[in-house]
């Protein structure tokens, strides 16, 4: 049954119920187009799905068997190598380190983007109204603003000789930060990226959290405080398993963002300095695009994949049993 | 609920920050964009304003091609948004509506088909377009933007069309509308904020995108607009005040969009991404 949480079952359907909510069938006149019509609509979006990411996709996996650099691209020969791209990769102190790297960035970033975002979306709750419209307002603007602009503003803010950072760390008494290069680490490179990342993650994990809360009804919090729970237990009791289909759901979403990750990386440092914030999504941009070697970058690029199943397969088990509302 | 003053004062207090701290940039940019050069690179700095100019946005619009990556960006966008909607709904229907073989699949489908990184399948695809001759070409780019933002745009509508009560379409089929009368007359119009919220995600997806756009085009007059904002920066001279004019020009379009869809976003968000 598709009953959600807040649309009763649909009366008056004649036992024996049908085992779906549509297709109230008649018998006869139009039976056949009754059971051919779901095909005919998702045909255009499971034609596009299969044409332009799956058939990529296999693709990718066929390219990751084969050496591929330019000569090859060019002349079109097919030289098929079996697993060298991956052996080469996989016995790479490099890319362990890249990969060990990218896993750890992701990692911090997706538990700052929900902690944070759960953090505001309390707030917003207890805000008064005039205050929680002027917090709506800025996260919506930090939302809105394009991530290659934000990510310029961030490399304005950070900026070596001019920045407003290095100026006001200056103005404050400490003066060894004036000339400061904030990117001259790859750690510190990534602190950067992870802000910017955060600034532009949180919003739309914030409203989303928060539309969950106002969902709760009230009289299950004045229940909660005549039962005696403090905020916590409060939080524990009732809003919590609220919110924890939606938690799913932007869990599962930052993990795919902040994994495949590009622009943002590639445009504050190009994955440097030497390296050092090069993530997999940028080792294989220079392995494929820069570098020619597209066999090996599609190795990388089915690694990727594989890892990212791995990681998220269970969220995509919980998603697809709590949509067909098997789960409450 | 009561709080206690201190409280109030607290959580005040906290919500003021954050939204001080997630303006910031933002007011940065702006005020940055409306400064002589001078003013951007002097060791002093206002954090208030006292002059404005608007020299940085006349430089900006007037260089070469501003309008044409302009013209590329919307014709890229607002073509992968419509296409992606118009193909998501037609697939919502039928998951919410349809219990059919093979539903669950297409399902698990649509989820895995997102957990392709983007940037790993742009050599196929880069093949692909090569292949079938629109590399370097507009609709190109509108290909990939729809195709990325296709699944998550029928994950979401699926949940909204779950929503809407199927009562509501029984009776006006009982009131002698035919089948897909019923849906357009009843369940469409009720699918307002559900499409909003998607095609604010879609619209995202392709204003923002990077990649695609500085590999698949070639030619300086097919660039969009992320492109031009990133040659702004050449190794050694930053002209900051063009760059954050730029930006601003950049954004607000999606600012615009965002502000006028912003009420219906906050409902349809969750109601798509989760119930159903």
């Amino acid at each position: 049954m598709t009953a959600t949480k807040d649309t009763p079952v649909p009366a008056g359907a004649t036992p024996p119920a049908p085992a779906h909510v549509g297709a109230a069938r008649k018998r006869g006149s139009g039976w056949f187009s009754e059971r051919l019509m779901p095909y005919l609509l998702i045909l255009p979006a499971l034609a596009a799905v299969l044409v332009l990411l799956g058939w990529p996709t296999i693709q990718m996996l066929g390219i990751s068997l084969r050496q591929l650099d330019l000569r090859e691209l060019v002349t079109g020969k097919m030289v098929w190598i079996g697993f060298k791209n991956y052996t080469d990769v996989l016995s790479d102190p490099e890319f362990w380190a890249v990969a060990l790297r990218t896993v750890l960035f992701t990692g911090a970033l997706v538990a700052g983007t929900l902690l944070v975002a759960l953090l505001i979306a309390v707030l917003m709750r207890h805000l008064n109204p005039v205050l929680r419209i002027f917090v709506q307002v800025s996260l919506v603007l930090a939302w809105a603003v394009p991530v290659i602009a934000t990510t310029t503003v961030f490399q304005w803010i950070f900026d070596q000789q001019y920045g407003i950072l290095n100026k006001t760390l200056d103005k404050l008494g400490f003066h060894s930060f004036i000339g400061y290069s904030w990117f001259s680490t790859g750690t510190s490179t990534l602190v950067v990226i992870g802000l910017l990342v955060l600034w532009q993650a949180v919003p739309f994990v914030a409203f989303t959290l928060y539309a969950g809360l106002i969902g709760v009804p009230r009289e299950q919090y004045e229940a909660a405080g005549i039962d005696g729970a403090g905020p916590w237990q409060t939080f524990r009791a009732v809003s919590w398993p609220a919110i924890r289909p939606i938690l799913t759901m932007v869990t599962f979403l930052s993990m795919l963002w902040d994994f495949n990750m590009f622009a943002q990386v590639w445009a504050i440092r190009q994955g440097g300095p030497d390296g050092a914030s090069t993530t997999l999504a940028i080792m294989q941009y220079l392995k494929g695009i820069a570098g020619s070697h597209f066999g090996s970058a599609a190795a990388i690029a089915t690694i990727m994949l594989v890892l990212l199943l791995l990681v998220t397969g269970r969220y995509v088990q919980l998603l697809v049993r709590t949509k067909d509302g098997e789960i409450a | 609920m009561r709080k206690s003053l201190p409280a109030r004062i607290l959580v005040s207090v906290a919500g003021i920050l954050v939204a001080l701290l997630f303006l910031f940039p933002t007011y940065w940019m702006f005020t940055t964009s409306l400064k002589t050069p001078g003013d951007v690179l002097s060791p002093k700095y206002d954090l208030i304003p006292t002059s404005a100019t608007l020299s940085n946005f006349a430089s900006a619009l007037t260089k070469p091609g501003f309008v044409t990556y302009l013209t590329n960006s919307l014709i890229v966008t607002l073509g992968a948004v419509l296409a992606a909607l118009v193909v998501g709904v037609l697939a919502a229907i039928p998951l919410a509506r349809f219990r059919f073989r093979g539903r669950k699949g297409f399902l698990l489908l649509i989820l895995v088909a997102q957990l392709a990184p983007l940037s790993a399948l742009f050599i196929p695809m880069y093949l692909l377009m090569r292949d079938i001759g629109l590399l370097n070409t507009l609709p190109s780019l509108l290909l990939v933007y729809f195709a990325t933002s296709l699944p998550f745009t029928v994950w979401m509508l699926y949940g909204f069309v779950n929503g809407i009560p199927y009562d509501l379409e029984e009776a006006a089929m009982i009131d002698g509308c035919s089948r897909v009368g019923a849906f357009r007359r009843v369940t469409l119009p009720l699918l307002g904020p559900g499409l909003v919220t998607t095609s604010v995600f879609s619209f995202i997806t392709a204003w923002n995108e990077f990649l695609f756009a500085l590999v698949f085009m070639r030619d300086q007059s097919k660039q969009t607009l992320p492109v031009w904002l990133s040659s702004f920066k050449t190794a050694f001279s930053i002209d900051w005040g063009g760059v954050m004019a730029a930006s601003v020009i950049y954004a607000i379009p999606a600012v615009i969009f965002f502000l006028i869809v912003q009420r219906k976003l906050v409902s349809g968000m969750t109601a798509g991404a989760v119930k159903g």
